[in-house]
């Protein structure tokens, strides 16, 4: 039995770190360019296994072809559940390739969603997504067109509102989901009740969050950490297929409102991609030009673009009296400063 | 008596390990043990039974539980769930 040393591997520790995208790049896996943990199993200071994660998401996970049938890859989810464990997570997601999710499977993961051929999507209990889509449920009209609308909205401005307003006065259900990852400027309860606020005049919208399962640090993690195009386009299919696979069929939506990207590329590649997926699956993605305010088009970046550069005015003109009167709070206030601080506001 | 407060787990799905995940349950409920074994057929009423019995003897009467084995002995499953609702009870 050869001694296995298995240990943490610093980003910072470029010889190693490169040890590690060789290995991966051997198998066939991507590095996501945002890890926050790796770790690797040695034998005589030779990498034959390795695994990572970002934030509650295994990810980058590979065993050396010659040593397989060893349990290495039992010891890598084991020290890296240990590891998410002692942070306070107990939901853990991970990313494979089709062809390996069998073996997570016997390590106590449960298939979520999967894109054919390019990867599957797993967590660590048999009823976190049934759970998530039962909570949906009630929620469906039983005839009727609904329709969906996916928002940041960070800060809600008037260009959600009017994107929100369209697909309600065309269909006989709106279901807006909020992303409910906390990473962007707006905190997430903030965008919640923003969004609330500026919808509340419009009976036929529902209000949910997309949990884990949609625009996620566990689905998409390069919507808020820039990535490669072909990372990008990777997470783009999947957290597609999570929404029409299973959510647009457990609420019945036939229609999905998004306005139009002409400058966010993350997003830009996202909607395109989903304009083909939902094809295929007899959803109709309808493409809003976005909203225009005298000759200035409305859009969140540029709205915390004012804010950063303390034109607060500027920034009224695009958003609604609810989101406008939140900034000017105490609560906004300290928000308006967190803006400043930023270096980047502006999503890429 | 005690109370379940929070989710909590121990253990890991190696060889003749299991893992424990507990979570807290309406008062009331009693204790729900879900089982995955490979010996499910042979053991699986006994590993579900000494499951139970464990949690009732922390003196806790209602909780939820995801057990996952693999080939573990009575000893280990006991430690396991054990340091479970002792993390559980917080």
């Amino acid at each position: 039995m050869p001694e296995y040393e298995e240990m943490r591997i610093y980003q910072d520790d470029t010889r190693t770190m490169r040890q590690v995208e060789n290995l991966l790049a051997q198998e066939g896996i991507q590095k996501d360019k945002n890890l926050e943990y790796t770790m690797g199993i040695f034998i005589r200071d030779e990498l034959i296994a390795t695994g990572s994660f970002f934030r509650n998401t295994l990810r980058c996970l590979a065993v050396d072809g010659r040593c397989r049938g060893e349990g290495l890859l039992n010891k890598v989810v084991t020290h890296l559940m240990e590891v998410q464990y002692q942070r306070g997570n107990l939901a853990v997601f991970l990313y494979t390739k089709c062809d390996t999710a069998k073996f997570f499977k016997e390590l106590g993961f449960y298939e979520i969603a999967r894109v054919e051929g390019l990867v599957v999507f797993m967590e660590n209990r048999p009823d976190g997504f049934k759970q998530y889509l039962k909570n949906l449920a009630p929620s469906r009209i039983p005839e009727g067109k609904s329709a969906a609308v996916i928002v940041n909205a960070n800060p809600f401005t008037l260009g959600h509102q009017y994107l929100i307003e369209q697909a309600a006065r065309d269909n006989d259900r709106v279901h807006v989901f909020v992303v409910s990852e906390d990473i962007s400027l707006v905190p997430f309860d903030v965008r919640q009740e923003l969004v609330r606020q500026g919808t509340a005049h419009l009976k036929n919208v529902m209000l949910h969050t997309t949990g884990s399962y949609l625009i996620s640090s566990a689905t998409f993690p390069s919507y808020f950490l820039q990535d490669d195009d072909t990372v990008i386009r990777a997470q783009a299919q999947l957290d597609i297929e999570v929404f029409k696979g299973h959510i647009a069929k457990t609420l019945g939506i036939t229609r999905r409102y998004v306005g139009e990207e002409p400058t966010s590329r993350v997003t830009g590649l996202y909607n395109k991609i989903m304009q083909q997926e939902l094809k295929k699956n007899g959803i109709e993605c309808i493409v809003m030009p976005r909203k225009q305010v005298g000759d200035v088009t409305v859009s969140a970046s540029l709205v915390r673009q004012y804010i950063k550069n303390g034109e607060l005015e500027k920034a009224k003109a695009l958003v609604p009296e609810t989101t406008y009167e939140f900034f000017l709070s105490a609560a906004g206030k300290k928000i308006i400063q967190r803006i400043q601080e930023s270096q980047q506001v502006v999503h890429y | 008596m005690s109370k379940i407060i929070k989710a909590a787990q121990a253990g890991t799905v190696e060889s003749c390990d299991v893992l424990i995940m507990i979570a807290p349950a309406d008062p009331g409920a009693g204790i729900q043990v879900e089982l995955i074994s490979p010996t499910m057929q042979q053991y699986g009423t006994h590993i579900t039974k000494l499951i139970k019995e464990t949690i009732l003897s922390c003196g806790v009467q209602d909780a939820v539980v995801h057990a996952n084995e693999k080939g573990a002995m009575d000893y280990t499953i006991a430690a396991r769930v054990k340091t479970a609702v002792d993390r559980a009870i917080g």
